[in-house]
């Protein structure tokens, strides 16, 4: 009986330490990514009635310039992500990096721990910071220029985004410069030996050592912000108080989906723009991956 | 020696061993501990605290006059009401009885077959019982649809104008004299001073404010039979009085957003006047308590001599739900809480809210003087401006228009600030006509 027991629970005990994990990803994650594919093709009102459209959804995202106007934000965001931050993370980790550098580790947790509060706290911070006459940055204004400022820094839709990109800044420049620390740590230091006996200056041995041997890291890090970049919706939702702020200034697309989903019930026009943005973030991820060589080295 | 013995008895070590056991106890927990549902006859849910605050008083009395119910009243935030509303709806699981909706929201309910609409239509009790009439009319307006109405109306709001009464006296400035919008954007022009003084509280990138001036035209986003109106020459008309008022050199309205900012605003004299609803008023008086006997209130002014010096500004319904079992019961409760003269004159004197009931208003509670505003009756300056409401026609599509306008509001006063009255007529009339548009393709694309 007690071998009886001890085989059966060796062939079988495997498969039930899965199943929680097998039946919550069936049910949470590929039932729902295989329900809203077929969502899309329907105009819903709810789960409840539904119309079939066919690739109508599809046609009507084309042609709408909310959505137009949410892909353009969400590109300027992710842009910049790329652009701005991550070479920022990068001179962050050069300069921790550097043994010149007194108390390292604590700039270090002081520059990563933005991170560790979390978006929605985040951008309640800076949605604080950013209050027109009595907000911190206006009145640092003030006292920098000597006449009161009542710029409305998340009222005016040409300073949206840089207030979102700024925010952003703050929050995940350490987060990424980690990532290029770790990266920069497991730079061979004999390279840097070899390149100084060639003659080598700083800049060169950053070009030629430094960058190579933190490639495969920056593109993991690249390939990641612009992910994330897409994916924006906590941070401007809060900031601009659960709207899009002025003139769809901080539409994203992760928002109008929401939107479309959840306020006005549209659960079909909703699963198109998923998908849309789907497509959009593998083909770009794809692209800077072939741009960047990964797959060429890998082979 | 103990833990060989051990994993040997159990193949994959202690770790799982403790997972299954943890998992064990805690649904033997659970199991014998159940999370206590509800023993309640009837659900209400609303968003407001200060509507829930006089309903739980009232509930010992409707339960004592229908003995065996038991009312629950449960405050939910106002953006849960919107989405927890329509999940239960949407699920046929854990839908109140009874739930109060905001005016904007309200419209994107009605949305789908009328079938679907989770809402009983409340016509037929209305006219049998004869409130339909008793009842001020445009408050119906944001709640019907398809020839139904599916909600009670809470409130008036009417809108007059609150204002900093020290400071117009300081800077002699004398209220009888302004009648309408001219008379007070001169004034304004006068007493501004940017960045540091405005005479009113005026936002330049959404829509909350700007609709006030557009109801009081008569104008709106939809009209009575739901076609879109918001790009009608109504719309531009008052599209060109407001950007003016909110940007460029001669702008007389800032805004600064959250009630906070709000309360600093009024209290240093940022503000001279702003927007007040029947509801807001309340809110200032509880906010800015300092203010106390520094302010009071005016009709607003009209956009023409001898026209109408109220518009409005937000509004509740309450709905009774397709899953309650009891509607007639629920109908009770809508009653008890809405009709009852007594309880609404006392609920006034805590919310200052008019009741839509025209006959409420004949209490005495509403001729009261307040201190707080400068010793004015209150409740009979918004009384006296109730009939003349405008009304807010909705469709299921009022949140896109909203978004839209608030769009064309943001777009014009960002080009009124770079290029002046230059090319502003004509580039206002576009953004309306390309939101509008925006607005007509979805409802062109809606099947139901």
């Amino acid at each position: 009986m007690n071998a009886l027991f001890f085989r059966l629970q060796h062939r079988y005990a495997p498969y039930l330490f899965v199943a929680p994990f097998v039946i919550l990803f069936l049910t949470f994650t590929l039932y729902p990514i295989a329900k809203s594919l077929s969502l899309s093709f329907y105009i819903t009102n709810g789960p409840k009635s539904q119309v079939f459209v066919g690739w109508d959804n599809f046609r009507f995202l084309w042609g709408d310039p909310a959505f137009h106007r949410a892909v353009w934000n969400t590109c300027t965001y992710a842009l910049t992500s790329v652009f701005l931050q991550l070479p920022l993370s990068l001179g962050l980790a050069l300069l921790l990096n550097s043994r010149l550098v007194k108390g390292r580790n604590f700039f270090r947790f002081g520059f990563f721990s933005p991170h560790l509060v979390g978006q929605v706290f985040v951008a309640v911070l800076f949605s604080v910071v950013f209050i027109p006459k009595f907000g911190l940055l206006n009145r640092v204004l003030h006292a920098l220029v000597g006449t009161a400022i009542d710029t409305k820094w998340l009222g005016n839709p040409e300073l949206v985004m840089p207030a979102l990109v700024l925010t952003s800044l703050w929050m995940y420049v350490g987060f990424n410069m980690i990532y290029f620390l770790a990266a920069l740590q497991s730079v061979d230091r004999e390279l840097y030996e070899a390149a100084q006996v060639d003659g080598a200056g700083a800049f060169k041995q950053f070009v030629h050592v430094t960058l190579p041997g933190i490639r495969s890291v920056a593109v993991f890090v690249t390939v990641l912000s612009t992910i994330g970049s897409f994916q924006l919706f906590e941070l401007p939702y809060v900031m601009l108080s659960n709207t899009a702020g002025p003139d769809n200034s901080g539409l994203t697309v992760v928002m109008y989906l929401f939107q479309n989903g959840f306020i006005a019930g549209d659960l079909g026009y909703a699963s198109a723009i998923g998908w849309t943005l789907t497509m959009g973030v593998l083909v770009i991820s794809l692209a800077q991956m072939r741009l960047t060589g990964t797959w060429k080295r890998e082979d | 020696m103990k833990n060989r013995l051990f994993s040997v008895e159990l193949p994959f070590g202690k770790a799982p061993a403790l997972l299954v056991l943890v998992t064990a106890l805690t649904g033997l927990y659970l199991f014998f501990h159940p999370v206590e549902t509800s023993q309640a006859t009837l659900r209400l849910w609303t968003f407001a605290s200060n509507h829930a605050v006089p309903y739980q008083k009232a509930i010992p009395s409707f339960e004592t006059a229908h003995p065996g119910t038991q009312l629950e009243v449960q405050l939910v935030h106002g953006d849960a009401v919107n989405s927890r509303l329509r999940a239960a709806f949407w699920a046929d699981l854990d839908v109140p009885d009874l739930v109060e909706v905001e005016i904007s929201r309200a419209g994107s309910f009605f949305r789908g077959p009328a079938e679907d609409v989770g809402f009983i239509d409340l016509m037929p009790i209305l006219k049998r019982t004869g409130y339909y009439d008793r009842i001020v009319q445009t408050r119906f307006a944001p709640y019907r649809n398809r020839g139904r109405i599916y909600g009670l109306p809470h409130d008036v709001h009417p809108v007059v104008l609150a204002y900093r009464r020290d400071l117009f006296e300081e800077l002699g400035i004398d209220v009888r004299q302004i009648r309408t919008w001219d008379d007070f954007v001169r004034i304004g022009r006068e007493v501004s001073v940017p960045g540091e003084r405005y005479m009113i509280e005026l936002s330049d990138n959404n829509a909350g404010h700007f609709e006030m001036f557009l109801f009081q035209r008569d104008g709106g986003y939809f009209d009575a039979e739901g076609a879109l109106i918001m790009d009608n020459e109504v719309a531009l008309e008052t599209l060109l009085f407001f950007i003016p008022l909110v940007a460029g050199s001669e702008r007389i309205g800032s805004d600064l957003g959250s009630s906070r900012l709000f309360t600093q605003a009024v209290e240093s004299g940022y503000f001279l006047s702003f927007i007040c609803p029947d509801w807001r008023s309340k809110g200032t008086e509880t906010d800015i308590p300092r203010m106390g006997g520094k302010m009071a209130l005016m009709p607003l002014p009209a956009v023409r001599a001898g026209g109408r010096r109220t518009s409005t500004w937000g509004g509740t319904m309450l709905g009774i739900t397709k899953s309650c079992p009891d509607p007639e019961l629920a109908w009770q409760v809508a009653e008890h809480m809405y009709f009852n003269k007594a309880e609404l004159a006392e609920r006034f004197r805590e919310t200052n809210i008019l009741p839509p009931l025209k006959d409420a208003w004949e209490h005495p509670a509403f001729d009261e003087p307040r201190a707080y505003w400068s010793g004015q009756k209150l409740g009979r300056i918004y009384a006296d401006l109730a009939d003349d409401v405008p009304p807010q026609y909705a469709s299921p599509f009022i949140e896109t228009a909203k978004s839209k306008m608030a769009g064309v509001i943001s777009s014009c006063a960002a080009y009124y600030r770079e290029n002046g009255r230059e090319g502003f007529e004509e580039f206002a009339r576009a953004r309306l006509l390309a939101a509008a548009e925006e607005v007509r393709r979805y409802i062109q694309r809606n099947p139901y």
